[in-house]
């Protein structure tokens, strides 16, 4: 079910050959080039902004799309109730109104969430945008036949467990009321702080009930924002999108929406990508890419280049890479083995093992190290820069094993950097000096990670990651740490089969917060007291490095997507 | 390939089967004059030293195979190594590894290691499979010559690769992985020496000297070892000699593909796979395994070239040894060398046409 994000995925193998012959008709030359010399950076209305992706926006239907603050291109045609601050870093990481006037009215324990829309609001056909097409737009998304979405609606919406979307179920969901024709109201079973943080995803997005075409809605999902979808070829692989003319400044100050044409070409090989764009020829000089980093060779390449060093763009997005224990396997029941594993741990090589220090930043905390998410330093089992071998001999002593010990370390074999042979590796030399003998167990990407989201097979010390769905402490801890959310059947996220009572209930307790500063700072002490149970080590949280093509303006990148705004970028 | 099968079947098809003490020097004699295959063996030579000393030279080199040296690496610039030519030192004779600044010489020795012993292991396999099988089935009834033939055709038809691939997957990865490796090459590449075999030995089987063997009363294992398998030799020891070669790629290409030996036991396919993004920022990264692999292959190539060359009766002729002008049969000789190694080296690199290959034994199979 919850995914760390799709974009939290750098690397992707695809067939490029179908893209390449759709991407030709668009690739015209460009008419700006003098002007854009001129070294004036200001940005402009106009010209064809070109995007080049590894995997495709595919389903490109509000309710089957899994985003993280309304996704980046889904934004550009999809407005909903809020969405994500357009800035850069830190200040990115904010909720802030979109289709509506404020980020949610909540009522005394946030169990109730009160919405009006702006005024003037229209589609792409210039009808008016309603309250009821929220409410539509979000029953949609419970159809078994539209998929994909994240749970915490069916989650949350008061009877909504076995909602079966508005196809079968004719009645609606009586958890969203719509008072007249501008308000919504939401009821939820417990207190939730964070609902504005949710409100940011495409389920939130008006869909006009007599437009609906069910499954083929996302072949021409009417657009409430600057764009709409022109083509979507091979279930977006390829999307151009043209200007949307009824939408307005007047009711959006988020999205800037410089180019009149944004062509989306996917299904690249990422190596292809970064070529394309160091290159910057003709339409590519006008290009990005939402969700391929420059990989460790290629920025070898880059920074020893001025100019190729002058077009990256570096973002940070919540998330943690990590070696899991499984507490019910041997030896890791102990918990001084695997504080003796947190303590003989070298960073600085499983760093370089994943692209170097420009592109991952040592972490001690499981929670990103950002502001938003409530970040607390600490440093329970310090192991220095490249681990502290005496230390956990020391412990491994005190556990019984003062020979060492033998273990094996569960890894994909996917090429991400992330959870990869490399890393896997570099843990095991550095565990070798502190006499642990580790054995590596690579297996094939969806195996493992079928494996390890299983709790009958879930080995007892592997690599993983997580990646927030909105940039606070709820969406990372609790899926991972609170105890109610362990699957017995099913895909469990709750590796270390944490069950602590203290624990769900400071959860609890902070999901009724609506003051989500001081939720974040309650939610970074809680990470401190999870991590003394060592039941991770948090190895890196990575960055994000893209090239853009030479002719690009005005990059934005914040903290909660940590890649480029596409609805901020000029091409001229 | 199907070029090496005509070479086996000819060099079995002499007049002598029963290479004795003077078979042997004979031997020597014809592969002495070829330049080619002594400069081959020479170098099969050194890499066959430099696997064996792998520890030792390390050991003067003052460095190990998997110990990491995060501080040779630029971390600010994706892991290059620091220094010129990949940080080539006194302490690292070939420079250090991207990202991990593990030591290349050590990786590139230790690498040989695995590439020869699963090489030679997976030929030792093929060898015994294919003679075993092909002697059984020239020998057998005609059940169980239609079965191992059958058996054979198959294994001759499966795409090898493919098959390896399947196999690799499925076996739990506590088994000892260069044994697996090799093993599994073995056994899907044993096809084409049984039907060599196979074909030599219906040949011999009808000669006067293994018919007397029968009139004498000698039990069919006994005419097998001592009569047959002498015979054997010459195709045998020639086709095995083009397969190491080939099994070298093989086990190259598996571990490129991720599923050849486990890391951190370094092999020089898996250094391709990592090094093959790395070719503009680290260029001796690439070149130095892909090098080893090319001089390799083609250094056994060239070798089992000249041991087929020494072995076949019409190329020995060729040869003239110790009759004609010298420097004539040294022309022919590399002539020939020449144009075989060409098409040898462009073979080993493609995965071999089998079905080819096999309508031609069919072929052959006829006119005999």
């Amino acid at each position: 079910m919850r995914q760390p994000s799709v974009r939290a995925r750098r690397v992707a193998a695809a067939s490029a050959g179908l893209v390449l012959a759709a991407g030709a008709a668009a690739c015209g030359p460009k008419d700006n080039d003098a002007k854009g010399s001129g070294g004036d950076s200001t940005p402009h209305k106009g010209g064809t902004l070109t995007v080049l992706n590894a995997d495709p926006t595919e389903n490109f239907d509000p309710a089957r799309l899994y985003t993280s603050g309304g996704g980046n291109v889904p934004s550009l045609v999809f407005r909903t109730l809020t969405t994500r601050n357009r800035e850069n870093g830190a200040a990115g990481a904010k909720v802030v109104p979109d289709l509506a006037t404020d980020t949610g009215r909540p009522n005394k324990d946030a169990t109730v969430w009160t919405y009006t829309l702006k005024k003037g609001l229209k589609y792409e056909d210039g009808t008016a945008i309603t309250s009821a097409d929220i409410k539509y737009g979000i029953e949609r998304s419970f159809a078994p036949e539209l998929s994909g979405g994240a749970p915490y609606l069916r989650d949350w919406l008061v009877g909504a467990a076995d909602y079966q979307g508005p196809y079968k179920d004719k009645k609606g969901l009586s958890a969203i009321e719509t008072p007249d024709a501008r308000t919504v109201v939401f009821h939820l079973d417990k207190p939730e702080g964070e609902f504005p943080y949710l409100a940011t995803q495409t389920q939130f997005t008006p869909v006009p009930k007599a437009k609906d075409t069910g499954t083929k809605y996302a072949e021409h999902p009417v657009s409430s924002g600057p764009y709409r979808v022109v083509t979507n070829e091979n279930n977006g692989e390829h999307i151009v999108l043209e200007r949307n003319k009824y939408w307005s400044t007047a009711t959006d100050a988020e999205r800037k929406a410089y180019p009149d044409k944004v062509d989306v070409k996917s299904g690249l090989d990422s190596s292809v990508i970064n070529q394309r764009l160091s290159a910057s020829q003709g339409a590519d000089a006008a290009a990005v890419t939402v969700d391929t980093n420059l990989g460790p060779a290629e920025l070898a390449k880059v920074t020893g280049d001025k100019e190729l060093s002058s077009r990256v763009g570096t973002g940070h997005f919540g998330q943690t890479d990590y070696i899991a224990f499984n507490p019910t396997v041997k030896p890791f029941d102990n918990v001084k083995v695997r504080q003796a594993i947190s303590y003989a741990v070298d960073r600085s090589s499983v760093i370089n093992a994943a692209g170097g220090s420009a592109l991952a930043e040592a972490a001690t905390t499981y929670l990103p190290n950002q502001k938003s998410f409530g970040y607390t330093p600490y440093d329970l089992f310090p192991a220095g820069r490249t681990g502290n071998a005496a230390k956990a001999k020391e412990l491994l002593k005190e556990a019984g094993y003062p020979k060492g010990l033998t273990v094996t370390l569960t890894h994909s074999n996917a090429k991400n950097f992330e959870t990869s042979p490399e890393i896997a590796t570099a843990v095991q030399d550095a565990l070798k000096q502190a006499g642990i003998t580790v054995r590596l167990q690579g297996l094939e990407d969806n195996d493992y990670s079928d494996k390890i989201h299983n709790v009958k097979t879930e080995p007892g010390f592997f690599l993983t990651h997580w990646g927030a769905d909105w940039p606070s402490g709820g969406p990372f801890l609790a899926p991972i740490f609170d105890g109610r959310q362990i699957v017995k059947d099913g895909a469990n996220f709750n590796t270390g089969l944490l069950n602590d009572k203290s624990v769900n209930a400071e959860i609890d307790a902070i999901n009724k917060l609506t003051d989500l500063d001081a939720a974040a700072k309650r939610w970074g002490a809680l990470d401190k007291k999870i991590g003394e149970q060592a039941l991770t080590v948090p190895l890196f949280h990575p960055v994000y490095k893209r090239l853009v093509g030479k002719d690009i303006r005005n990059v934005v990148i914040s903290d909660w997507t940590g890649v480029l705004d596409i609805s901020q970028v000029a091409v001229k | 390939m199907s070029e090496a099968l005509v070479a086996a079947e000819a060099a079995g098809a002499g007049v002598e089967p029963v290479p004795g003490a003077s078979g042997a020097r004979q031997f020597w004699r014809r592969l002495r004059t070829q330049r080619a295959a002594l400069v081959a063996a020479a170098v099969v030579a050194l890499l066959v030293l430099v696997a064996l000393a792998a520890p030792l030279l390390t050991a003067l080199e003052g460095q190990d195979p998997t110990t990491y040296h995060p501080s040779l690496v630029d971390s600010a610039r994706g892991g290059v190594p620091i220094g010129s030519f990949g940080g080539i030192s006194g302490d690292h004779w070939l420079g250090v590894e991207p990202q991990t600044g593990r030591d290349l010489f050590a990786r590139l020795a230790y690498g040989a290691r695995v590439s020869l012993a699963v090489a030679l292991a997976a030929t030792t396999v093929q060898v015994l499979l294919g003679v075993v099988v092909g002697v059984a089935a020239a020998l057998g009834n005609r059940w169980v010559d239609q079965l191992l033939s059958r058996a054979a055709d198959i294994i001759v038809a499966m795409p090898l690769m493919i098959m390896a691939l399947a196999l690799l997957a499925i076996v739990p990865s506590s088994f000892p992985r260069p044994v697996l490796v090799a093993l599994i090459i073995g056994f899907v590449a044993w096809g084409t020496i049984a039907k060599i075999v196979r074909a030599q030995t219906l040949t011999l089987k009808e000669l006067d000297y293994v018919a007397a063997a029968r009139l004498s009363g000698w039990s069919t294992w006994r005419i097998a070892r001592r009569e047959l398998l002498p015979g054997l030799a010459a195709p045998v020891i020639t086709y095995a000699a083009l397969m190491v070669p080939a099994n070298i790629a093989i086990e190259a290409a598996l571990s490129f593909l991720g599923v050849g030996v486990k890391p951190p036991t370094p092999s020089w396919g898996q250094m391709l796979t990592s090094a093959n993004v790395w070719y503009q920022a680290a260029p001796q990264y690439l070149l130095l395994p892909a090098g080893a692999l090319f001089v390799t292959v083609l250094a056994l190539t060239v070798l089992g070239d000249g041991v087929r060359t020494a072995l076949d009766p019409r190329a020995a002729s060729r040869l003239r040894v110790g009759t004609g002008s010298k420097r004539e049969a040294k022309a022919a000789a590399e002539k020939d060398v020449q144009s075989d190694v060409q098409s040898k080296v462009v073979q080993s690199k493609v995965v071999p046409s089998k079905v080819v290959q096999s309508k031609e034994v069919q072929s052959k199979e006829v006119q005999s």
